[in-house]
């Protein structure tokens, strides 16, 4: 591990006054608690907070926002630490506010398909909720305990994107302590207590909160749709030899909305685990394959969707292309249907063979620049001795998604960690060049974000940020102006 | 004798395998339905990170390795025991430090005894306590054979094998044997064993600890010690006495005995001839054989909480040491064949009378009591505030009884009764087996 930077004295009197406020036991400076929050499983480089604080209310949050305001100390919030971008390691120190005590599920209206949550609730926890009601959210191929609110106001995607859209698109209502301590609320809880359902027709003040590297609030009470789980689920499973022709079919099959998740991953990314280091394909096996799964009401209406997809697959064999239907590798597509996926969310699939580390350029690219995208991205992968196991999502109604490449590395070694590093900068220039922009990065690539960006939006950021957070204190060094 | 127990440096490479990604804080199930359970109890208590599960353990191995954190830091100290290796966590994990996860707990500590700092001043008198009476209890040899008195009294004396001899050896357990509560325990079993006439013998006052909290706390001298002694016995044993099967009612004992003695090398050669088999598993066979049926009913409504030491720490994993299969250090498979969970169920339910019910954490996801690892004589308040939580998770389920095969699983669920002021009582499963079985007929 790359050596830990020298800690800051401890300030005695602020974990009195962070005690004061949440409990003894619940503030704390001491280092054994500090060095468990100092890392994750990403290429960033380790650093540690001065102090950790569990919150349990809302009362506590604002008390430890207004303290943390008037000392000018950082706070960086966490409930699992899993973003794969480094997000909660303090680049500053400060207080890391741990919220995974606060994991209530305050209401599922089953009626009107909405759910409110605390930071704390993790997808596994809501899963099981929402399934006595017979409802599903877009559960990530995430850890089973991270947070469900997390994913949403970080832009996550779940499977169900291509039917509803990110996780973000579904929140309906926030409460948010404000890096000043006041507390506010967007969407239909700002006018009516206990009426979650909708950020619309107000002018959807969310935004404030949402995608910002480093936070600009603690979200503490989410509002987010919930849907009926279709019964019928039929996954169809496709393969081709390369990744113009795999972009071909999902550009055809996005035109008729028929899937709640359509995937391609590459070869490497369908082995449990991904291969470490690259090691090359057989020739045989085709480079990518895809699932698309929908779900349906009734059989009537999967043999609907099935008509499509036939009749899809019929014109991609028509225009020559290598597509082929396929049986995709069975624990694989377990992993990516099965809802919140131990598989996928414990690491088994990425980082068995390559050990602890793992990091992404995980994009949203225009879908007509996967092809060139992957290309150059495979290049510099294998230069650099890492597999290319790299997913494309097409989301909902348009033909951009996801295009990212789960790079696992062995993190216990430095050089190993730097290569992946490298490698991964590298690949997330040629993405942002074709159009496409990173979503949870690092720093490092907040930088190459920001370097592009037009100087009117860096402006408007600024601007945005000053008002909320006049003392910078809401995890600083994130968002890289 | 040659013992490999590694070190926390030996065992460098499965932490760093933790990625981290936090599944290990909860028994996760997609089902369906899903379900998601709480299964750390040092998370549940004390939230932290470092206290949470695996992923918490991999900080503290990899903070000790890199000179950030300091076992002499007392503070520190007390959290590497905050931890009552149930093995929840590994449950959950999916890579290569799965197999490794409890050793790499157990070393940290043997880390901290090493360098004379552990175990915590609390648990000091234990490892006293082995040192000068060869049990963790402070109990005089002569208080170890208490327990028997009755059936003295009742002219059906426990044979002692030192003098004489017998196929099977109950190895009875300090637990059983000092602690009033869980004396409850060896009574059953003796009592069972001796109406279904079954040869057997113990060791009486010259029982030896098996050495399973001394390796719990990471004191592995004294473990090495107590169970060299223990491995010699049983070869004189059989060879002298003619014993060809170990039994014992204490899921420690026998976790110790099964699993931490194949650290001797000499393992086998001691041990050949020998079966060590829990009682359960032991009344389980006689069940199928129909050697033992029951006859009188029993109107309880039960359920049954899994000891972690007969549960999930039997599984074996399957690990590519050499790299021939996958890659060196892989972790390959799981083997539960050798977990008690279908068997005492299975015992449970061929009681006549008897209603079960299941909790929701049961067999390779049961909820530990919260009394092993050390934490029983560490955080005595917390061991049974841990067993108030399983205590209302038993309540939950309707029944009024919660059995179990654990003697320290017993004695901390009944802390944990109390604590909660409910009205569950707690029973060994030989108790129930005893109850129904009628008497001998002379
Ligand atoms: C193997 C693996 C697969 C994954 N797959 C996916 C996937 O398919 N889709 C996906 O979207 N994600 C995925 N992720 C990323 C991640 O697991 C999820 O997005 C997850 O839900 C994040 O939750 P968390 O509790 O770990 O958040 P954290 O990492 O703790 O927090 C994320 C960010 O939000 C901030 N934050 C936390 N709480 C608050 C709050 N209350 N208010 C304001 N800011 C806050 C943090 O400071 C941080 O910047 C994956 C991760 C792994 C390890
Ligand atoms: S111990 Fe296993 S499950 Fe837990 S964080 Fe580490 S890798 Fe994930
Ligand atoms: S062994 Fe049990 S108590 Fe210890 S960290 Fe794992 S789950 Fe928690």
């Amino acid at each position: 591990m790359t050596e830990m930077p020298k800690n800051p004295e401890v300030d005695e009197r602020i974990v009195k006054e962070l005690q004061s406020i949440v409990g003894e036991k619940n503030a704390t400076a001491a280092k054994h608690v500090r060095y468990a929050y100092s890392y994750d499983m990403s290429f960033v480089l380790p650093k540690m907070p001065d102090y950790v604080v569990m919150a349990e209310t809302v009362e506590q949050i604002q008390n430890i926002m207004k303290f943390a305001n008037k000392e000018k100390i950082p706070v960086v919030p966490f409930t699992a630490g899993t973003n794969i971008g480094g997000l909660c390691i303090p680049e500053r120190g400060g207080i890391l506010l741990d919220l995974k005590r606060m994991n209530k599920i305050i209401k599922i209206d089953a009626e009107s398909h909405y759910a409110v949550v605390e930071p704390g609730v993790s997808h596994g926890q809501l899963a099981e909720a929402l399934f006595e009601h017979k409802l599903r959210f877009g559960w990530p191929v995430g850890p089973p305990s991270a947070s469900v609110s997390s994913c949403a106001i970080n832009h996550g995607i779940g499977g169900l994107n291509a039917r509803y859209g990110l996780n973000s698109q579904e929140i309906t209502s926030m409460e948010v302590v404000l890096p000043t301590g006041e507390l506010v609320r967007v969407g239909s809880c700002a006018i009516v207590e206990d009426a979650w359902h909708s950020t619309l027709p107000l002018p959807k003040l969310d935004g404030l909160f949402k995608g910002w590297l480093g936070s600009t609030g603690i979200v503490t009470k989410l509002g987010i749709a919930v849907h009926p789980i279709p019964p019928v689920l039929k996954v169809f499973t496709v393969s081709c030899n390369n990744v113009q022709d795999m972009y071909s079919y999902m550009n055809n099959l996005a035109n008729y909305e028929i899937c709640d998740d359509l995937t391609a991953v590459s070869w490497w990314l369908a082995q449990v685990p991904i291969p470490y280091p690259y090691r090359e394909k057989p020739e045989d096996a085709p480079e990518w394959f895809s699932f698309a799964n929908t779900n349906s009401f009734t059989e009537k209406e999967k043999e609907a969707r099935e008509e499509i997809w036939q009749m899809v697959v019929d014109e991609e064999v028509k225009k020559g292309t290598s597509l082929k239907v396929t049986e995709y590798p069975e624990e694989a597509l377990k992993a990516r249907t099965q809802l919140p996926s131990q598989i996928v969310g414990s690491t088994k699939n990425y980082c068995k063979m390559a050990g602890a580390g793992i990091s992404w350029p995980g994009t949203f690219t225009p879908a007509n620049k996967w092809s060139p995208v992957y290309t150059e991205w495979k290049r510099i992968l294998i230069e650099h001795k890492l597999s290319p196991s790299v997913r494309m999502s097409m989301y909902r109604g348009v033909h951009y998604g996801m295009l990212r490449a789960m790079i696992p590395f062995n993190k216990q070694i430095p050089e190993e960690n730097e290569n992946a590093r490298h490698a991964i900068v590298e690949c997330l220039k040629v993405d942002l060049d074709n159009g496409g922009i990173p979503y949870k990065p690092p720093v490092d690539f907040g930088h190459e974000i920001n370097k592009r960006a037009h100087p009117g939006y860096i402006e408007l950021l600024k601007r945005v940020k000053m008002m909320l957070d006049p003392n910078d204190i809401m995890n600083p060094g994130k968002l890289a102006i | 004798m040659d013992w490999n127990i590694p070190s926390l440096k030996d065992l460098e490479h499965y932490f760093w395998r933790c990625t981290a990604c936090g599944t290990c804080r909860s028994a996760y199930d997609y089902g369906p339905p899903p379900t998601a359970r709480p299964i750390c109890p040092a998370g549940t208590e004390f939230g932290f990170e470092g206290y949470y599960s695996s992923k918490g353990k991999a900080a503290y191995a990899r903070g000790i390795m890199d000179g950030t954190l300091d076992l002499d830091d007392p503070e520190f100290l007390e959290a590497i025991y905050k931890c009552t290796v149930c093995a929840g966590c590994q449950n959950q994990c999916q890579v290569d430090y799965k197999p490794h996860i409890p050793e790499i707990i157990e070393a940290i500590r043997r880390e901290a005894v090493e360098k004379g700092a552990g175990p915590l001043q609390s648990q000091q008198n234990l490892v006293k306590s082995m040192k000068n009476y060869n049990n963790p209890y402070q109990g005089p040899r002569r208080v170890r054979n208490e327990w028997t008195r009755p059936f003295k009294k009742a002219k059906k004396p426990i044979k002692n094998i030192n003098k004489s001899p017998a196929s099977v050896l109950f190895y009875v357990g300090c637990t059983g044997a000092f602690n009033q509560t869980a004396r409850a325990v060896p009574t059953a079993t003796a009592e069972i064993f001796q109406k279904l006439d079954i040869d057997f013998g113990i060791l009486g006052e010259n029982e030896v600890c098996c050495g399973s909290t001394a390796m719990r706390l990471g004191d592995a001298a004294e473990f090495k010690r107590v169970a060299t002694a223990n491995l010699e016995t049983f070869k004189k044993l059989h060879e002298e006495r003619g014993v060809s099967t170990i039994v014992t009612s204490c899921a420690g004992c026998y976790r110790a005995i099964k699993k931490d003695y194949t650290l001797s090398s000499d393992f086998d050669r001691m041990m050949a001839g020998i079966e060590v088999i829990h009682t359960v598993d032991f009344l389980h066979r006689l069940v199928k054989e129909g050697k033992l049926t029951f006859e009188k009913e029993l109107p309880w409504t039960v359920t049954y909480h899994d000891p972690c030491h007969t549960g999930r720490h039997l599984n074996k994993f399957q690990v590519d040491r050499e790299g021939t299969e996958l890659w060196e250090g892989a972790y390959v498979d799981i083997d539960e064949s050798e977990c008690l969970y279908d068997k005492p169920r299975e015992i449970l339910q061929a009681i006549p009378g008897i209603k079960f019910k299941e909790m929701d954490r049961i067999r390779a996801n049961s909820y530990c009591c919260g009394g092993g690892g050390g934490v029983m004589t560490g955080f005595g308040d917390w061991a049974a505030k841990n067993a108030g939580i399983r205590i209302t998770e038993a309540m939950e389920t309707g029944a009024e009884k919660v059995v179990t095969t654990c003697p320290f699983c017993h004695y901390n669920l009944n802390e944990g009764a109390k604590r909660t002021g409910s009205r569950m009582t707690v029973h060994d499963l030989t108790e129930l087996i005893n109850a129904v079985l009628p008497e001998k007929t002379p």
